[in-house]
């Protein structure tokens, strides 16, 4: 066993870090600006989309043409772009009865939710054309990545010309339940006396946080985990880096089929990039630490700007120097958002950020 | 009272060999010298590396070395001098270190389809390595058996009778492994996202520590479903204490540790609600003095550590530990780390994982 020189500063007291709940009245300010202007709006806005999206569907299947098909793709698109821009919190609401797979179900690594679906279009199933009959079955043939098969996947062009076809149904019936949990999300959040008051006001007598310092904890590693989902399990699904040991593989891409894979990233993106920007996250550091928070914005707003860049067909992406280069630019920089706001962030407001979270283990 | 080494020094020094001693900086050779217990702990360094570091009763670094990525508990195999580092949930390998210096160490990645939740432990005669695991296309929980005797080859798996094993412990005769499962589902696909805080169904359960069979589950009753049971350590007299951390409501009060002796029902420890309240419903490690019959638990969330009498269940002294990571029997109370880098008396600069091994020939 090889041990290498002794290197740590034994001095007790060297390490003195301010605590998060010393954010004080900031904290709250923040974590207020959170929900007000990212969290419920984003729940609101997906609600809204998803609904435009069941509208659409409904819509397609009564008078099915190229046009409403056309339709139906650009509010398909639209309600990805906005689950995309609040799916990093993973916290609350979203996490009970699976709400978040049965929003978006990915990866499919196995393809079973994809032969799932295939099956139902195959055997015509007609309990898969109710939100209701829907409900029953597995999350993978629930949500929006099912709904990508219905429009974009093999057989679809029936839906242009079949008048209230099995197809059709059966992605009116998912546009349908992917509302009903969007209204339950916005619904949480809109409560009074709900989630979002527990998130603004921390005190004794509530339910999720007992002080700012656990509230703040909460937010900065919604931030953190946010950008390791995008990193390594939607990008690092397909493409792990040039000259990287494992195989690029397009198909494993989210959404690739629609070509709607940056959508969903830079939605993601975008969406935390606003949750720092909006909720102000900067100002509970003290004035001799803005330099982290500049840091932080130049490398969310670097992010933000290159998904659109990229070429929507994964597998022509990915066979381009060019474009591999750009996801190269994605993978480097969100590990480097992450370690700015995990390390510097964090150990800055003093709640051991870097290290643990404090989340469950 | 009268300090009783956990550490025999002459007789590590004797076991240790010169190939060990040679590896060290005078520094640390001086600090070893001088202990009277050793402790393992694995960190992060500035540089943002990840290692096993061996530190005294008083804080001071004897040594370290390198770990491939981070690592979460540590299991100490006293009769072969090998320390087992587990990577962290969802990590895919696990490290086994000699500190005699005499083998290079091992590494082990995760079957596929499985990856590791950061605790193991080895047979009480070293032959065998076991870890926690997740089947995670399954949903169920594993125990990896690897073979101490031949490059800790994996030689079967077995159920654990519950989802989400975290921390793994085994008797002092060696026949039971005690596994608490802790409830919770995860995958990888999804990171460290717990996936049914709303119909966990924790355990503890022993397992026959030859073949693996089932000899005793212990649901934890369904108004207590969402606390799950992490941690786990063994008393003098065989009787298992386990530590929980509380998933549902901020405001309610649950308990958070609790013991059973095989055969019989789990019993929960009574803290006082403002002891609960200030572990923030969250114990990150457990550990017993056996010679001082004390249960020591430690909350990052809370910034404590607590002393209870084993026997009556008492809490005896309360410490301000902010981000209170690993706890571990000490020569007299326990030894107590931090995120920061304190541990006990002193404070390095490394940030600790969450817990601690006690190196010694045989526990409290």
């Amino acid at each position: 066993m090889r041990f290498l020189p002794l290197l740590a500063s034994a001095i007790a007291g060297l390490v003195a870090l301010p605590h998060a709940a010393n954010a004080g009245p900031k904290a709250e300010k923040v974590l207020a600006e959170a929900v007000d202007t990212v969290i419920r709006p984003g729940y609101d806005r997906f609600e809204a989309a998803s609904g435009m999206l069941e509208k659409a569907m409904k819509d397609l299947c009564a008078s099915p043409s190229a046009e409403h098909k056309a339709a139906a793709e650009t509010a398909f698109g639209d309600a990805v772009k906005a689950w995309g821009g609040i799916e990093f919190l993973r916290s609350g609401p979203a996490l009970e009865k699976n709400r978040f797979e049965r929003v978006l179900y990915y990866p499919d690594r196995k393809g079973i939710a994809l032969k799932q679906v295939q099956a139902i279009l195959s055997k015509k199933d007609e309990s898969a054309t109710t939100a209701e009959g829907l409900a029953g079955k597995s999350v993978g043939v629930q949500s929006l990545t099912a709904l990508e098969f219905v429009l974009y996947g093999t057989g679809n062009e029936v839906l242009a010309t079949e008048k209230d076809g099995h197809r059709c149904r059966f992605g009116a019936a998912i546009a349908t339940n992917v509302h009903g949990v969007a209204g339950e999300l916005a619904a949480a959040w809109n409560a009074p006396d709900g989630i979002a008051a527990s998130w603004k006001k921390p005190g004794p007598e509530n339910p999720v946080f007992r002080t700012d310092g656990e509230a703040v904890t909460e937010l900065v590693g919604t931030m953190v985990h946010g950008l390791e989902m995008v990193r390594e399990q939607r990008i690092e699904a397909f493409f792990s880096g040039t000259g990287a040991d494992q195989p690029a593989n397009p198909k494993l891409a989210i959404l690739w089929r629609s070509g709607k894979t940056w959508d969903v990233l830079g939605a993601n993106l975008q969406g935390m990039s606003d949750l720092w920007k909006k909720a102000h996250m900067e100002t509970m550091l003290k004035d001799d630490q803005r330099s982290i928070a500049s840091s932080i914005g130049f490398v969310l707003k670097s992010l933000t700007r290159e998904t659109p860049k990229i070429n929507p067909d994964i597998a022509a992406a990915l066979a381009s120097p060019e474009e591999t280069a750009k996801i190269d630019f994605l993978l480097l920089n969100t590990k480097d958002a992450i370690t700015r706001i995990s390390d510097d962030y964090g150990a800055a407001l003093g709640i051991g950020a870097g290290f643990s979270f404090s989340d469950g283990d | 009272m009268t300090a009783t080494p956990l550490f025999d020094r002459r007789t590590f020094l004797k076991a240790s060999g010169l190939a060990f001693l040679a590896g060290l900086t005078p520094r640390g050779l001086a600090a070893m010298e001088r202990a009277d217990a050793l402790f393992a702990s694995a960190y992060r360094d500035p540089e943002g590396r990840f290692g096993i570091a061996t530190l005294t009763e008083k804080g001071d670094l004897v040594d370290r070395a390198l770990l491939p990525d981070r690592a979460h508990g540590l299991a100490y195999n006293a009769a072969t001098d090998q320390i087992a580092a587990f990577a962290r949930r969802p990590g895919t390998y696990m490290m086994i270190l000699s500190r005699r210096g005499f083998s290079s160490p091992v590494v082990i990645k995760a079957e596929d389809g499985r990856h590791f939740y950061g605790h193991g432990c080895f047979s009480p005669d070293g032959k065998r390595l076991f870890a926690c695991e997740n089947d995670f296309d399954a949903g169920r929980g594993i125990v990896g058996v690897y073979d101490a005797t031949d490059a800790f080859r994996r030689i079967g798996e077995w159920e654990t009778h519950g989802v989400g094993p975290h921390d793994l412990s085994i008797s002092d005769d060696g026949r039971h492994l005690i596994v608490a499962n802790g409830g919770i589902e995860t995958h990888p696909d999804f990171g460290r996202t717990k996936l049914n805080l709303d119909r966990m169904q924790p355990s503890l359960v022993l397992l026959d520590a030859v073949d693996g069979g089932l000899v005793e589950k212990h649901p934890l009753p369904a108004h207590l479903s969402q606390l799950s049971t992490r941690h786990v350590d063994t008393d003098g007299k065989g009787r298992i204490w386990f530590a929980c951390q509380y998933e549902g409501a901020r405001d309610d009060r649950p308990p958070l540790a609790g013991s059973f002796a095989p055969g019989e029902d789990i019993r929960f420890l009574v803290l006082p609600d403002e002891i609960t309240e200030a572990l923030g419903l969250y114990v990150g490690a457990i550990a017993i003095n056996r010679h001082e019959g004390l249960v020591g638990l430690a909350s990052p969330k809370g910034g404590m550590a607590v002393t209870v009498e084993a026997a009556t269940g008492k809490v005896i002294a309360t410490t301000s530990v902010k981000d209170a990571a690993g706890i571990a029997p000490a020569p007299t109370g326990f030894a107590v780390s931090s995120y920061a880098g304190r541990f006990r008396e002193k404070t390095l600069d490394l940030t600790f994982d969450q817990h601690i091994a006690a190196l010694s020939p045989s526990h409290l």
